[in-house]
């Protein structure tokens, strides 16, 4: 027996270019509920362009996008209602810089979802309290590392309820040692079932809870597949060429590790 | 007598003062006309600060437009042009043997009697208005200007992160990039405020009695030209230190913790 689902975001041959350069070529995937979908990839690739094609900040010149059916194309579709359903975690955090930790999670609540100010202020210190930043509810953002700001970030995405979180870069304006605060409340809530599109360049994140990774290259995307397939075995030369770059970055590849011995022998 | 023997240039300081009903009159009228000016430049500067920023192709040009002819053109120009406009109008009308409009027939005054002197304060006639709206719409270019930066300043993430949480981009505008955009303002922004009570000079040109004016009357009753200028220029400093300090006040207070 078939199973017939609607996916959450369905992603159909988006085109997207900025004056004579074609940052999108053609992509398209879908996303099922509870999905997470890692999108990696070289700078300059399109990643961020796609992300922000899907929630109409800047809008793709061809191709579709539906949440949940729905068509965000159409005309007669109210880009900001859509909005509140698509939440995004940007790489430099943009918290409004003016409000409390906690106001900057409720804002949405109230002016967008019209939630009485009490109820929107216990709704926004519950989710402070999933990413861990309930204690720091009063402080505002320039009194807030930037793994903190981006866990706030995450909660202002996450207590409008949306039916997916776009992570644009998420970790990688943060120093190393804030990273980890970050994945893993990014792990948390992947694991609690969050719809998720994360560009990232985590590779143990996209291992642990991806279903799927795509790279894309030039606006196209040249491979795609489980974690499993494209970390081990990935067909393409450029995607090897790729993860071996990123695994130099880390230490994790010998070729860092014999640099210094050749230099010790000579 | 102590008068005679305090040293001349003090007595005559003491001579200018007591045109000191002139001089409290001429103050009013140069503090009613600025914060007048100030408030309409606040507003419309702000407004066309967003058109020129956020308005799109068109609105975006009105706003630079009006923007770069009001400060390129010189204030005492604009304050003739505006002047003499309802009258050049009148000649059309009257030719036309139309109803037109009546200058100088109304104003609206208040009247006090301190020290057995009657103090009387023109708050809105012909060349009171004309004097108020020529400021405002001239400090409003400048205003413009300065707000323009600020929202500039801003960036565009947080409008972004506003968009992406569903607000419109007005709302955007409004809940965020201004509150902070009208902070980060305020050091900038007091050059206009400091620049403007002595802009309101201009007026004098039309008739308007404020405090330039009434040195002028004090001069021409008992000849003290340096004594009445001193006083006048004194007068000015004082204000403006305290608008100076007053903005200051503000800027400390509002401010961002953290920033």
């Amino acid at each position: 027996m078939e199973i017939k689902y609607e996916p959450v975001l369905r992603v159909v041959d988006l085109w997207k270019s900025y004056e004579d350069l074609e940052v999108l070529k053609g992509v398209s995937f879908d996303l099922a509920e509870r999905e997470v979908k890692v999108i990696f990839g070289p700078s300059g690739s399109g990643k961020s362009t796609l992300l922000r094609c899907i929630n109409m900040l800047s809008p793709p010149d061809k191709g579709e996008v539906y949440l949940s059916g729905q068509n965000l194309i159409a005309p007669s579709v109210n880009i900001n209602a859509i909005r509140a359903r698509i939440g995004m975690v940007f790489q430099h955090f943009n918290l409004f810089a003016h409000l409390k930790a906690i106001d900057n999670v409720s804002l949405g609540l109230r002016r967008v979802k019209g939630l009485p100010k009490e109820e929107a202020r216990v709704k926004a210190l519950e989710t402070l309290e999933r990413v861990k930043m309930a204690k720091w509810a009063d402080h505002y953002p320039a009194q807030l590392s930037g793994g903190q700001q981006q866990r706030v970030g995450i909660a202002r995405a996450l207590a409008m309820e949306p039916d997916v979180i776009l992570f644009d870069e998420p970790t990688s304006a943060l120093d190393p040692e804030l990273i980890g605060e970050v994945l893993q409340v990014m792990l948390d809530i992947a694991k609690a079932g969050t719809t998720m599109v994360v560009v990232t360049h985590e590779m143990g994140f996209a291992r642990a809870v991806a279903s799927e990774m795509i790279f894309l290259d030039s606006g196209i995307i040249l491979e795609r597949g489980t974690p499993e397939h494209m970390l081990t075995s990935p067909k393409s030369g450029r995607v090897k060429f790729f993860l071996k770059q990123i695994d130099i970055l880390y230490g994790r590849h010998e070729e860092l590790i014999k640099l210094p011995d050749e230099d010790e022998n000579k | 007598m102590i008068f005679q023997e305090l040293p001349e240039q003090l007595q005559d300081f003491l001579r200018v003062l007591e045109y000191w009903d002139h001089i409290l009159v001429g103050l009013t009228k140069t503090l009613w006309l600025y914060v007048w000016a100030l408030l309409i430049g606040f507003f419309l500067g702000l407004l066309f600060s967003i058109l020129r920023q956020y308005g799109g192709r068109i609105l975006s040009r009105i706003a630079t437009g009006y923007i770069e002819l009001m400060r390129g053109t010189p204030l005492l120009v604009q304050l003739f042009l505006f002047y003499f406009l309802p009258f050049s109008l009148n000649a059309l009308l009257e030719a036309q043997g139309l109803p037109f409009i009546p200058i100088g027939r109304w104003r609206f005054y208040v009247s006090t009697t301190i020290f057995n002197r009657t103090l009387t304060v023109v708050l809105l006639d012909h060349a009171t208005l004309i004097g108020i709206l020529t400021l405002g719409l001239n400090s409003a270019a400048y205003q413009a200007e300065y707000f323009r930066g600020a929202i500039t300043s801003i960036g565009t993430g947080q409008l972004e992160a506003a968009q992406s949480l569903g607000m419109s981009r007005r709302a955007g505008i409004f809940h965020v990039v201004l509150p902070q955009a009208l902070r980060r303002v305020i050091p900038a922004w007091s050059n206009e405020a400091a620049y403007l009570p002595k802009y309101t000079l201009v007026v004098f040109y039309i008739g308007v009695s404020e405090l330039f004016a009434k040195a002028h009357y004090i001069i021409s009753e008992i000849f003290l030209t340096l004594a009445t200028y001193t006083i006048i220029a004194l007068i000015f400093l004082v204000l403006i230190t305290i608008i100076s300090k007053l903005l200051d006040f503000i800027y400390k207070r509002t401010a961002i913790p953290g920033l």
